[in-house]
């Protein structure tokens, strides 16, 4: 049975249309069909029973990339991906979520990530800060973990390593699998007070989501008490206005571009701190993208990429011909999960992909 | 049309080499989502969990050619042709009635060009307004087209139905932005109108697609008239305890040729409930914002001239910040829960006439709504906006929290309830409709609006679309 937030978020949904020129799914595809109308109208279909849950709506139903973006840009702020989440919770509960939604949960519940079959490894060090290192860095893009331990060590900062190789928990609640979302996180949770932790530090919007909001409006999880949670991103643009970090500025080169990762939408004003690192760094401004800040659409690292390679592919390519047409030659952004969807389409557009810690490591002034 | 399973994939094979195959669609949950659009009457019948007519195909061509090869193949079987922008239209213009080839125009989102010495724009018509709006932005441009569906409808669906968008009072209409277009006829012809619209060289045709609603075609491309982004924008608020004067205040700042981009003018049911809901303002009265926009001293000097005209006439200035929120929150009225909204019955019923008449169709139509449904508890709620130097718009609406629950019923009543507005409005001498378009829901009054002149646009549809296949059952056709 659907809940009241579905309910009421489907019914206030299913007929308003001002988040269309922002959901990036609809912007892709061009399908009315698959924007958050759409969506809000299909499901309160269903409950009407002028539809049902099929082949055609189920697969509909999964084409919604969770990013937040129709609801960071609602004024009302109706919670609609995460009426789709508990939707999608339901077909599964029914036996009808798609075999490519089921392998990922199978992944999840074996492993912890849906990439590699290893399963994740214990958590190391202790003391008052964690770095929750989650599963898209270790096998996505594993170079920018050590980018971010030489950023934070010349600030004297040597975090414990939690979630390493675990998934934040994300994309089982995306996929409608809460109970398995809930077990994953509370694993990293009970890391957390064993190491010590009172700070956690995250290396993107998606795992700041996911610890800021995801596990208590979506998962039920109450907010460990005393438990601060900052994007590496964050602390590093802070300590570069106090003067505790310094780069070298690198002569002018290729134009490069910024991509806000995934998610940014999920995380108020965040993109000020990554431009102010690369102002930095380069001499010259970035080009921006048409899809930025406010309104920065995801790569397809989101559940879309197992379930939806098509889709994920469209985004992906989106976002790259969005820097193409900016001008730019060199695309940085931070999230692993976005540059491993990056990089093996960007020589196609005459771009390079760089991991933002990366580029700052390697200009960093590194302290005598 | 008969879904006979041969007849439905010969011509679906038809479409598919025109468009590709991954441009056709005819999954059941798209053809419920394409079967309704921001109106109230299929909105209610699907909330009622009954179903309404689909489209057959929903095609989504990318190019003005391949629009034109399905023209043949609609002709061919005479097949309905609705076209579909953002299916935001509030008459249900783009409601797939008889079934047919439904055209999702949002494959033609291109930018072609901003020239930035002529100030235009030139895109194509299944573009996304905001999207438009902020490319347009980025170059310190704006289209001035501030239609509170801006988020959804595109350039082509401004056009179509002779939208209107909330700074028109300085800058017009969006049919008065438009320079030029492309158009695909029914009959398949890839025409162009002239580059530009003022000149002497034979009679003003192209008016003739602003207005149709994809009647007698499909507006594939246009080439828009822009405006630098202004340097100031000045807001500010009165309130009026006599609407009479109120509407008066507008007529002289327009009159003596002031240039306010906006005049809202709220009637006092509306300041107290939804002027109250949505901006949290405790108001009695008729509340009345009034923005200058442009040059700072300019602006500032004709703010200056209307605050006079305002207090003369009894206002009381309330001052920027009601004016300034009434702008910033201006389309907030339009999101749900804020939103009129389901189960509720509700219709926007507006309306234009000339000063010397608006006065009298408000009220007239106010009596005709109020006094003519009160077993329903009916509400009638006004503003006036867009304002002319001849006349004013007034949007008003009427809205019943408890209607019939049984779907047919519900829709007999909506449509009593709009015969006794329009009635008023005709016999005051309004026109049906200002900005929303005709549709579907006032189809029927358009040989009354026109009388004598009826025929003639009959005769004028016959010959643009003979075989009658553009989106057929609106704006009387």
């Amino acid at each position: 049975m659907p809940t009241d937030t579905v309910i009421a978020t489907t019914d206030n949904c299913r007929y308003c249309l001002m988040c269309r020129h922002v959901c990036p799914v609809g912007h892709v595809t061009r399908l009315e069909t698959l924007t958050p109308h759409g969506w809000g109208l299909t499901i309160a279909s269903v409950r009407r029973g002028v539809l049902r849950w099929d082949e055609a709506t189920v697969t509909m139903l999964y084409q919604c990339a969770d990013c937040g973006t129709c609801r960071a840009h609602c004024v009302t702020d109706q919670p609609l991906p995460e009426a789709i989440a508990e939707t999608r919770a339901e077909v599964v509960a029914a036996g009808l979520a798609p075999a490519a939604v089921l392998a990922v949960a199978e992944k999840l519940a074996a492993f912890g990530n849906p990439y590699v079959d290893r399963h994740p490894e214990p958590a190391t060090g202790e003391g008052p800060v964690a770095l929750f290192v989650g599963d898209e860095v270790p096998y996505r893009w594993p170079t920018a973990l050590d980018a971010a331990l030489r950023l934070l060590a010349a600030l004297n900062i040597r975090p414990a390593l939690v979630g390493r190789g675990r998934n934040n928990g994300y994309l089982a609640s995306s996929l409608g699998f809460p109970d398995l979302a809930r077990s994953l996180v509370q694993a990293t949770l009970e890391e957390l007070v064993a190491v010590g932790a009172r700070r956690l530090l995250v290396l993107s919007p998606g795992d700041y989501f996911a610890f800021h909001r995801l596990y208590e409006e979506r998962l039920g999880i109450p907010r460990l008490r005393r438990l601060e949670v900052e994007e590496v991103v964050s602390l590093l643009e802070r300590s570069l206005a106090t003067g505790e970090l310094s780069f070298r500025q690198t002569a002018p080169g290729a134009p490069y571009a910024y991509l806000d990762p995934t998610h940014t939408v999920r995380v108020d004003g965040r993109w000020e701190a990554p431009r102010r690192l690369l102002a930095a760094v380069f001499s010259e401004p970035p080009r921006e993208l048409f899809w930025r800040r406010e309104r920065t659409h995801p790569t397809g690292a989101t559940a879309l990429q197992f379930t939806q390679p098509d889709l994920a592919a469209m985004l992906t390519t989106a976002r790259l011909e969005d820097a193409r047409r900016a001008g730019a030659r060199l695309l940085i952004t931070e999230a692993a999960g976005d540059l491993a969807m990056l990089a093996p389409l960007s020589p196609r557009f005459g771009l390079e992909v760089r991991h933002l810690f990366e580029v700052l490591a390697d200009q960093m002034v590194v302290p005598v | 049309m008969d879904r006979n399973p041969f007849l439905f994939e010969m011509i679906r094979s038809e479409l598919e080499e025109i468009v590709g195959p991954d441009y056709i669609r005819t999954d059941e949950p798209s053809r419920l989502v394409y079967s309704t659009d921001w109106s109230w009457m299929p909105q209610m019948w699907l909330d009622r969990g009954e179903r309404l007519p689909t489209p057959d195909y929903i095609v989504h061509p990318g190019s003005a050619e391949e629009i034109a090869a399905i023209m043949e193949v609609a002709n061919k079987y005479r097949l309905p042709v609705v076209p579909w922008g953002g299916g935001s239209g509030t008459q249900g213009g783009a409601v797939p009635i008889y079934g047919g080839i439904l055209i999702d125009l949002k494959r033609l989102d291109k930018i072609i060009a901003i020239d930035e010495k002529s100030l235009t724009v030139t895109a194509q018509a299944g573009i996304i307004g905001q999207q438009l709006e902020w490319a347009l932005n980025e170059r310190g441009l704006t289209l001035p087209h501030y239609a509170a569906s801006s988020n959804c409808a595109t350039l082509g669906g401004y056009l179509a139905p002779r939208g209107t968008g909330t700074v028109s009072t300085k800058y017009g209409k969006a049919e008065d932005m438009v320079m030029s277009m492309q158009i695909v006829l029914p009959t398949g012809e890839i025409i162009r109108t002239p580059p530009v619209p003022q000149h002497a060289s034979g009679p003003d045709w192209p008016r003739l697609f602003l207005g149709a609603e994809g009647t007698f075609g499909i507006i594939t491309e246009a080439t828009m008239r822009v405006e630098y982004l202004p340097a100031a924008r000045l807001l500010r608020a009165f309130l009026f305890d006599n609407l009479s004067h109120a509407i008066e205040a507008g007529r002289r700042i327009m009159t003596r040729r002031l240039h306010p981009f906006v005049i809202r003018l709220y009637d006092p049911e509306s300041t107290r409930t939804q002027v109250k809901r949505v901006l949290g303002f405790d108001f009695e009265g008729a509340y009345m914002v009034i923005g200058f926009d442009g040059d700072p001293d300019i602006a500032a000097l004709e703010e200056q001239k209307a605050i006079a005209i305002c207090l003369e006439l009894g206002a009381t200035d309330v001052g920027r910040e009601p004016g300034e929120r009434w702008w910033h929150h201006r389309y907030d009225f339009y999101y749900p829960p804020l939103s009129l909204k389901l189960p509720w019955m509700y219709g926007t019923t507006e309306s234009v006439a000339t000063y010397d008449k608006i006065e009298q169709l408000y009220w007239a139509e106010k009596r005709a709504v109020e006094e003519g449904f009160r077993e329903w508890n009916i509400k009638f709620i006004a503003h006036f906006s867009h304002w002319f130097h001849w006349g004013v718009m007034v949007y008003s609406r009427f809205i019943i929290e408890e209607p019939p629950r049984d779907a047919r019923e519900a829709l007999r009543l909506h449509n009593r309830v709009w015969n006794a507005a329009m009635e008023a409005v005709l016999a005051n001498g309004g026109m049906i409709n200002e900005h929303h378009g005709v549709g579907l829901k006032l189809a029927r009054y358009m040989r009354r609006q026109y009388g004598d002149a009826w025929p003639f646009l009959v005769r004028l549809k016959k010959t643009i679309d003979p075989n009658g296949i553009m989106n057929p059952g609106k704006v009387g056709f």
